[in-house]
């Protein structure tokens, strides 16, 4: 049960080195170090750069105590998009930083870390006009005015309102 | 034993004697209690004669002893109302928020009136995220802007959310998600401290014009999540929203419209804003429908959400149909329904099965050969409709002819001899209990044949309830019977009320009963033991309630209050107020927070059951009194005296609600 280290390398080009049990987040890592056997030479990760493996490493850290998640609870997962008050500082990144942890976290199959990202960026939604969301994420309005009003008046369906 | 009409009679004219006592009733009522519908009562009781479930006159005996203190009675203040959790939680927001402003150190008032109105549409927009309902909470923090934070530059948006539910935390990540990518944007370094005690406070608001946001330099760190991220990573973002959001979220681009109205995203957000509450299995006393559709493969989740929002925008203009079964001949006790079928039992002896669907024909008939009935006569009182919400539409389908829905019985002891007072089903069986002193267990999966007849109490069966292990009735003899369901053993006999019992219910190993004495007592199944007792302030309770979680406990009487206790602690938690007349019959709804009552004041009310506000008062929907009432999630289904049920049906006729079925 020693500190095994694991050597990483990002895509590009830097290698960084892990104890095994923080690795093991990631079931990725877990199922290919089961395929691989023990290995000396550094595990290439082709899809994740330097800057985003360390924070997704930092994640890994502070959670390795946690208990495995159940996987196939998804309701009760979903049902609140409070996140603890660690995450949230951890989340403090800007909003390219934040989704390439969500794409690694996903890729690497962490699934605890791509749930508080997901929840992050669905709070940057909630409660927002379309308006406010299109400023917060710089998007142009593609929609016809005919289109628009369309679909709000198909959303705002209620009788006798 | 008392010749019958003269004890009722007085206890009819009771009510209005203590009204007078009462300052309080007696302004709201001034004309009930004159004179002709003090006739009214009274020719009303004699109608109900000998077996009328509720035993006046062991409501009045007790009331007759407790005249004394009715005279000198002060009703004291309600006990103080829990509040919820969530009053706790918005209260964070104004303290961290002045915390927040007291680190910034300088703070000025901000005058934005010009440009504020010279664009009407960001004026609608800001009126959107600080609008009345939030002013108080945020108004000190809306007022000022800080130019000392960050000089010069045209702010991110990091809009506040409206959002009630989100915790703190979530909008504090967020907030703080916004104001770092503002400051990266304007050059500062993300080096600190600042940003992150800021992040802690949870306020991330910008105070400025929205003219100003229009920069074009935001496009540098702005990313467009739906382009950037895979759609399967979409779905969970959204899968977090509530449908208010994602209805927004529907809006904002092309790409988004269409992601954000897929079919399992709508499914899971619907679900989950509709299901929270749901009981645990705890109880399937009531199975009562959820209206959460069916999930078929080809289910259009977002238009059911849009079905279910214009339902409950009914329930809030208390906006339903009318829709009379008619075909007892007598005062119909005792109702329960699903979405196939209603049961009703009656004073004419006869159980019948009707069709919960148009034209909601009465398929079967259960006891002896009853009469055809003549026409339809008044079906409701309009003179009282008018004091609330009269039904918009009014239905009567013509009766079923008796000949073709009856099963011919040759032996009588085949069904109830007498009065059904109380009956309830579930997908198995169906217990009753009558007049004759009996119960009898139903195969409700062989054509309702009688399985066996539960012989025990020495006087009527006032009412009856059943889980998976037992069976409980309660009677006029004073006991309350617990019934092995599927042996029909009597285990145990519960003693020690002094009066009528004339309502139970069951959770688990706890039953909690009310009776014509004043009292409603929580026994233990197990122990056989009652373990506490939730007094009236004055006279005999008719029915109890008690929620899925078995934490809380309603009741209703000759109080003409609902009294609402917690079980654990056994206080009074708060009094429910608006009739005036007995409470007859209640029906707590705990996964749409509603408490529906039927009283003798011939209305039927419906309250909120986190606030105790009545929500909505309908009168007069039949001709005489409300004897016992049920809902779900689209109607509330009444019985009244005047042999009649109905059905309070605020789903009908409305676009699709069909699909609320499962």
């Amino acid at each position: 049960m020693s500190a095994q280290m694991l050597t990483f390398l990002s895509n590009d080009g830097v290698e960084i080195t892990i104890a095994r049990d923080v690795a093991e987040r990631s079931v990725l890592i877990k199922n290919m170090l089961e395929d691989l056997g023990d290995t000396d030479e550094a595990i290439p990760i082709p899809n994740v750069n330097e800057a985003v493996l360390r924070k997704v490493i930092e994640w890994c850290e502070h959670h390795k105590g946690d208990p495995p998640s159940t996987g196939d609870d998804d309701d009760s997962r979903r049902k609140t998009t409070d996140i603890d008050e660690w995450d949230q500082k951890f989340m403090q990144v800007d909003q390219e930083m934040l989704f390439e942890i969500i794409l690694a976290a996903n890729y690497l199959d962490i699934k605890g870390l791509l749930d508080v990202g997901c929840k992050t960026v669905a709070n940057m939604i909630k409660g927002k006009s379309p308006e406010e969301i299109r400023k917060t994420f710089n998007i142009q309005n593609d929609f016809t005015p005919e289109e628009e009003d369309q679909i709000r008046r198909e959303n705002e369906w209620a009788e006798d309102r | 034993m008392a010749p019958r009409d003269t004890s009722m009679g007085i206890s009819r004219r009771r009510p209005s004697l203590s009204l007078r006592t009462r300052p309080r009733t007696a302004t709201v009522s001034t004309v009930q209690t004159v004179g002709p519908d003090n006739e009214l009562w009274h020719g009303l009781s004699v109608v109900d004669s000998d077996d009328d479930g509720y035993d006046g006159q062991a409501l009045e005996e007790h009331h007759i002893s407790e005249q004394v203190l009715e005279e000198t009675n002060q009703f004291p203040e309600p006990a103080p109302r829990r509040r919820g959790a969530k009053s706790f939680s918005s209260l964070r927001h104004p303290v961290d928020g002045l915390r927040a402003l007291g680190r910034r150190l300088s703070v000025t008032i901000r005058n934005k009136s010009t440009r504020h109105s010279a664009n009407p549409s960001e004026d609608t927009t800001r009126n959107s995220w600080c609008n009345e309902a939030n002013a108080d909470r945020r108004a000190s923090v809306n007022s000022v802007t800080v130019p000392g934070s960050l000089p010069g530059l045209g702010l991110a948006p990091p809009v506040f959310s409206d959002d009630f539910y989100a915790g703190a935390a979530a909008r504090a990540a967020a907030a703080a998600q916004n104001e770092l990518a503002r400051a990266l944007r304007d050059g500062l370094k993300p080096s600190g401290t600042n940003l992150t005690r800021d992040s802690e406070s949870g306020i991330g608001i910008d105070l400025r014009d929205r003219s100003e946001l229009s920069d074009p330099a935001l496009a540098v760190v702005r990313i467009d999540p739906v382009a950037y991220l895979p759609p399967e990573i979409m779905a969970q973002v959204f899968s977090y929203l509530d449908p208010e959001s994602l209805m927004q979220s529907e809006l904002v681009s092309r790409a988004w419209g269409e992601q954000a109205s897929s079919r399992p995203i709508w499914r899971t957000v619907f679900r989950r804003a509709y299901r929270h509450h749901r009981a645990s299995g705890l109880s399937n006393k009531k199975r009562q429908a959820a209206g959460l559709g069916n999930a078929r493969p080809d289910q259009d989740w977002k238009r059911l959400y849009l079905v279910r929002r214009a339902l409950d925008h009914r329930w809030k203009m208390g906006k339903a149909a009318a829709i009379y079964l008619h075909g007892h001949t007598d005062s119909v006790y005792c109702a329960q329904f699903d979405e196939d079928k209603i049961i009703t039992g009656s004073r004419d002896r006869t159980i019948r099965v009707w069709d919960a669907h148009y034209p909601w024909p009465c398929r079967k008939i259960i006891g002896p050969q009853p009469v055809d009935v003549p026409g339809i006569g008044p079906v409701n009182n309009s003179t009282q409709q008018s004091s609330g919400k009269p039904p918009f539409l009014t239905i009567c389908p013509p009766p079923t002819r008796s000949a073709g829905i009856m099963t011919p019985m040759e032996q009588t002891e085949d069904y109830h001899s007498a009065s059904i007072l109380c009956l309830q089903f579930d997908d198995k069986i169906m217990v009753t209990g009558s007049s004759d002193f009996t119960c009898i267990v139903w195969d409700v999966q062989n054509d309702y044949k009688p399985i066996r007849r539960l012989e025990g109490h020495r006087a009527g069966v006032l009412d009856v309830c059943f889980d998976d292990r037992y069976i409980v009735s309660c009677s006029k003899d004073t006991t309350i019977c617990v019934w092995d369901r599927h042996t029909g053993v009597l285990i145990k006999k519960l003693l020690g009320h002094r009066g009528p019992v004339n309502a139970v219910q069951l959770r688990g190993d706890l039953v909690v009963s009310a009776s014509g004495d004043g009292i409603a007592k929580l026994w233990n199944i197990t122990s056989g033991l009652c373990v506490k007792e939730f007094p009236s302030k004055d006279r005999g309770l008719a029915c109890v309630e008690f929620s899925d979680d078995a934490r809380t406990i309603l009741t209703g009487g000759n109080d003409h209050v609902i009294y609402q206790f917690d079980a654990n602690s056994g206080e009074m938690v708060s009094e429910l107020k608006g009739h005036e007349g007995l409470v007859r019959s209640l029906h707590l709804d705990n996964m749409n927070k509603r408490i529906v009552s039927g009283s003798y004041d011939m209305s039927v009310k419906v309250f909120d059951a986190q606030s105790g506000e009545l929500s909505i008062d309908l009168p007069g929907w039949t001709t005489s009194w409300m004897l016992s009432v049920k809902s779900d999630y689209r109607r509330i289904l009444a019985t009244s005296q005047d042999s009649r049920a109905v059905i309070m049906d605020f789903g009908y006729g409305l676009d699709g609600i069909d699909l609320l079925e499962e």
